[in-house]
């Protein structure tokens, strides 16, 4: 994104400017703090919005022993805790948000790390609201950065919450007869296949019904990770989560890009190898 | 390392007559166009010997370590509930969480000695400011040593005198992104860094939880561990308390929050929590920002 034609600021003036700015004290009262870049907070301004401070939100949910051993169907267990961990650590980062007078969070980076015993989630971004806007009622959570939360509040949409979703299955065993026949054959595991098939199923299938519960349009940036657990070779995990949306204006508003051609292509240079065709 | 001295080879080189910097290309003519001029590359360093147990830890003090984390920190104390039972000796009744004030001030001191040295380098060079600076916390082979480096780049403003008696000030940006920052109506005091150390003393229901043995009582479903997420928040929490401390009225740029943390034993942990950025000071007012226009680049 550009900003209008305007002609360009006197940098060096106003560089002069901002350091006589460290000879007076500081104003008083309560800084904002912010991981968003300067780009990314500009931004929020150009729509109205500011960031207020730093928040976060931490869960940490327990597996009972012996869940991971082989079985069937799905380990809803774990599935659960995972489930759980998210929704707690939301609830922390949205209570700080609130209590920071925030009207939601952008930019929220998510770690989920999976022990054999525990669930651990992870969330950390910025507290953001309108500039000078009233209290808030519900606050949202978002992993979009400041620059696509920009975008989606251009084209009339807003974030409403994280949608997350998480499922773990066994990998069925395979009969005698079957892994007798495969050994040393390049043939499809079928039950792993399965496996991936059922537990994407479930968890795509959560997620959006989070999205719903939360009475959301759609899921945008949606991240995936999927595979088997590092301390159980035979359980499948595959989680998903994204920011859901809505239109809040009366209709979609069309953005209509400007086309733009950068004069900083890369410089193809000469290769040697070439020459030998 | 005398606090006033700098070492007689540096103040020979911050004396000759050419500079260095630690710019890329591109951040060095962005800093020229904003009329900050190199002076040299400026460095600090401080060298700790690292101990859990080091002065001021509760453990070394004849009174009980489980009191509280010196009287100025987070405490919280938690209870078995299993009130009644017969219980064998190694059942733990009691769990504590507590911020470790002794690691964090020790690792303050460390963090703020090498920096105190990098703005004295250049200070002493005449600079107005230190841009770009890149730090790094890290432990030397496998001795209990951790050693605090950074560097930047040392400039002056062209055109401009440094308040006097001010230290220089300094920032984590530079070029592009500096230059940025100046025309939104920011200017770099300094850096504002921090960390905090939590360890938690498992109880029953922690140990339990955090080894899956739940069950033993009962429960089997998913449960949320509370003392470790009450631990994991505190930390957070702490560590944006003490960077706070250091704003004033200022705010905090660029933020970046890094935690780590290690098991001891059956639910036993260790939590540390750092959080950088630079401190900055609002100049001017907002200008209105006019709507972003967006753009699709031909590539």
């Amino acid at each position: 994104m550009t900003g209008a034609e305007e002609p360009a600021p006197d940098v060096r003036a106003e560089l002069r400017r901002a350091v006589t700015a460290l000879a007076s004290p500081g104003a008083s009262g309560h800084g904002v703090t912010s991981d968003l870049s300067i780009d990314e907070a500009l931004l929020l301004h150009s729509i109205g919005w500011e960031p207020v401070d730093l928040v976060c939100g931490v869960s940490v949910a327990s597996v009972p022993a012996g869940v991971w051993s082989w079985g069937m169907g799905e380990i809803a267990v774990a599935s659960d805790a995972q489930g759980l961990a998210f929704t707690g650590a939301v609830q922390r980062i949205s209570e700080e948000c609130r209590r920071v007078r925030g009207h939601g969070v952008v930019g929220v980076h998510v770690e989920v790390t999976v022990d054999r015993h525990h669930i651990d989630v992870e969330l950390v971004g910025t507290a953001v609201r309108p500039v000078q806007g009233a209290e808030g009622g519900e606050v949202f959570v978002s992993d979009l950065s400041g620059r696509d939360f920009t975008l989606l509040h251009q084209a009339g949409w807003g974030p409403v919450g994280l949608a997350h979703g998480a499922s773990f299955v066994y990998a069925p065993r395979r009969s005698a007869a079957t892994s007798i026949r495969q050994t040393g054959a390049n043939v499809e595991l079928t039950n792993y296949t399965e496996a991936m098939y059922s537990a994407r199923e479930l968890a795509m299938e959560r997620m959006q019904q989070t999205a719903i519960t939360m009475r959301g349009t759609g899921i945008v940036e949606v991240k995936v990770t999927e595979g088997p657990m590092p301390f159980a070779g035979h359980a499948i995990g595959f989680s998903a989560w994204g920011t859901t949306v809505r239109l809040v204006a009366d209709g979609h508003r069309y953005l209509q890009p400007r086309m733009v051609v950068p004069l900083d292509d890369a410089v193809v240079s000469f290769e040697a190898e070439s020459l030998r065709g | 390392m005398a606090e006033d001295a700098l070492p007689e080879a540096a103040e020979r080189r911050l004396r000759s007559g050419a500079w260095s910097s630690g710019l890329s290309s591109a951040d060095f003519a962005a800093c020229l166009a904003m009329g900050l001029e190199p002076v040299g590359l400026v460095q600090g360093f401080c060298v700790m010997r690292w101990g859990w147990y080091g002065t001021g830890n509760p453990y070394m003090s004849p009174w009980s370590p489980y009191a509280s984390s010196g009287g100025r920190g987070y405490s919280e104390v938690f209870r078995c509930p299993h009130y009644g039972y017969v219980m064998s000796g190694e059942h733990r009744t009691w769990g504590q969480n507590y911020e470790q004030t002794w690691v964090e001030d020790a690792w303050h001191q460390g963090f703020g000695s090498a920096y105190a040295r990098l703005v004295q380098e250049a200070a002493q060079a005449g600079a107005h400011g230190v841009i770009g600076v890149v730090d790094s916390v890290r432990h030397l082979s496998d001795m209990s040593v951790t050693e605090f480096h950074m560097l930047g780049t040392a400039v002056v403003v062209g055109g401009a005198t440094h308040p006097s008696g001010a230290p220089p000030w300094t920032t984590y940006l530079a070029g592009q992104r500096l230059a940025k920052l100046i025309e939104a109506g920011f200017m770099p005091v300094s850096l504002a860094v921090a960390m905090s150390s939590v360890r938690v003393w498992a109880y029953c229901m922690t140990d339990y939880l955090m080894e899956g043995r739940n069950f033993s009582w009962g429960g089997y479903g998913a449960q949320e561990v509370d003392q470790v997420v009450r631990a994991r928040m505190a930390v957070r929490q702490i560590a944006r308390k003490h960077v706070r401390d250091q704003l004033g009225g200022d705010s905090l740029h660029g933020a970046r929050m890094q935690t780590s943390g290690w098991s001891l034993a059956e639910g036993d942990e260790v939590v540390e929590c750092t959080l950088r950025g630079t401190r900055v000071r609002r100049y001017k007012d907002f200008g209105p920002v006019v709507p972003p226009v967006p753009t699709v680049r031909l590539t």
